[in-house]
């Protein structure tokens, strides 16, 4: 039997929608799983609609040291300045990571990660944290390993397998500290996944215990 | 565009319908706490088709109170709730075209704005890069389809009924999150709870809604 792993715990919709997640990368990640599932994107409607609707319970006892005429002249001024053109990006960059780029001034810039795998890093949080994207040639096997932290991984591109669960684009897998994962990636094509990852990985064997120096995962 | 009712006729549909004379709009300020969706979805629309500066001082009255009122409670300090407050309501009337009624609510269109502006604020991301033309919501309105904007425009007029049904103990945890900007560990941390508890409640109250709004339709 197979089975798709697709969606994270409610709690995660909820930090999103309520606009509570813990780092810029957490809300990149979400938001790029949110834009490309639609199963997530239901359920953060759902949690929008109650913050609209706690919003909507709260009291208009505050006053306010404009009016809507007030913001209507300064709407008048304003200059429209057109949006520049975005740097093309690679089709597997959802808008959100785009827009996460774009405003960095970043681009994608793949490394050498191992056989058959590259890496992209993109972001590193304040306690060390890594938002990063990873490449996959079809096939592949990432050895049993496990973390020293929590990991997120999105699917952006073709998929991946951890034991008899699929993950396809927009499916997103949480592995925390005690996850064990043994991931083979789909032969159907090469696989691309955006992760955020706190913490070292942490591989039962010495020589990839070693190798992982040079990677710095 | 898909709403372009004339909002001045009377009617069900019509702001009118509701203590209004004839075309003076503007005098109706006070009783805008009254507006249904469906009068929120017109007003937003007569700001896009005709730049309706009527329309757009009943949405302020409306909502920027909201807003206001909403951020406080998050802690936010007076100026910076005004900041994001004026920002908040400048977008409404500069993206009003961009409003997706078959996607969301107006109220839930709104909490997103917000939501999304205070992120950016607490974020220190540049001002102006996150809330723009990607946002989902802000997409181009494909034509709906009348049953989906029925459906939708209930949403947020039947959650808060929703919510009163929760059982305590879940409800608070949703007001923790949206109403004080609490993530889901947090509010763990505030009750002295152990995280799966805070979990499983969360999960608990989006299906009790589910049921409840479900039985509505």
């Amino acid at each position: 039997m197979t089975r798709r792993g697709e969606m994270l715990e409610d709690a995660w919709y909820m930090d999103y929608a309520a606009g509570t997640m813990k780092s810029e990368g957490e809300d990149v990640l979400m938001a790029s799983h949110v834009e490309l599932s639609e199963g997530a994107r239901e359920r953060v409607n759902e949690l929008e609609n109650i913050g609209a609707a706690i919003l909507m319970m709260a009291p208009a006892n505050e006053a306010l040291p404009f009016s809507a005429q007030d913001l209507l002249a300064m709407a008048d001024e304003e200059v429209v300045v057109p949006l520049s053109a975005e740097p093309p990006q690679e089709d597997f960059v959802p808008e959100a990571l785009a827009q996460f780029l774009q405003r960095r001034g970043k681009s994608v810039r793949w490394e050498f990660l191992g056989p058959g795998l590259k890496k992209a890093m993109l972001w590193t949080g304040d306690d060390g944290e890594k938002l990063w994207l990873l490449k996959a040639q079809p096939g592949v096997a990432i050895p049993h390993h496990g973390h020293n932290g929590s990991e997120l991984t999105l699917v952006l591109k073709g998929s991946f397998w951890d034991g008899d669960q699929q993950f396809c684009p927009g499916d997103v897998e949480y592995a925390c500290e005690d996850h064990e994962h043994d991931i083979r990636i789909d032969e159907q094509g090469e696989c691309i996944c955006l992760a955020l990852t706190r913490g070292k990985l942490r591989y039962d064997n010495p020589v990839l215990k070693l190798f992982q120096v040079f990677t710095g995962l | 565009m898909y709403v372009a009712l004339d909002t001045q006729s009377e009617g069900r549909l019509g702001v009118s319908s509701r203590g209004l004379e004839g075309g003076a709009v503007a005098k109706t300020a006070k009783s805008s706490a009254q507006l249904t969706n469906t009068q929120l979805v017109q007003l937003i629309d007569r700001i896009a088709c005709h730049r309706d500066r009527q329309a757009f001082a009943l949405l302020f009255d409306h909502f920027a109170p909201k807003v206001k009122a909403f951020l406080r409670r998050r802690n936010v300090s007076p100026a910076l709730a005004d900041d994001v407050t004026q920002e908040a309501m400048l977008t409404v009337w500069r993206r009003a075209e961009k409003f997706d009624a078959s996607k969301a609510a107006a109220s839930t269109w709104i909490f997103t704005i917000a939501r999304n502006l205070h992120i950016d604020h607490f974020r220190k991301a540049a001002r102006s890069s996150r809330l723009d033309e990607h946002d989902p919501y802000l997409k181009p309105a494909a034509e709906p389809q009348p049953d989906d904007l029925v459906s939708r425009s209930e949403d947020v007029e039947t959650v808060s009924e929703a919510l009163s049904v929760l059982p305590d103990e879940q409800r608070l945890v949703l007001e923790l999150a949206f109403t004080e900007g609490l993530s889901h560990a947090s509010v763990a941390d505030r009750l002295s709870l152990p995280l799966g508890t805070v979990k499983s409640r969360i999960r608990l109250a989006m299906n009790k809604l589910r049921e409840v709004l479900g039985e509505r339709e």
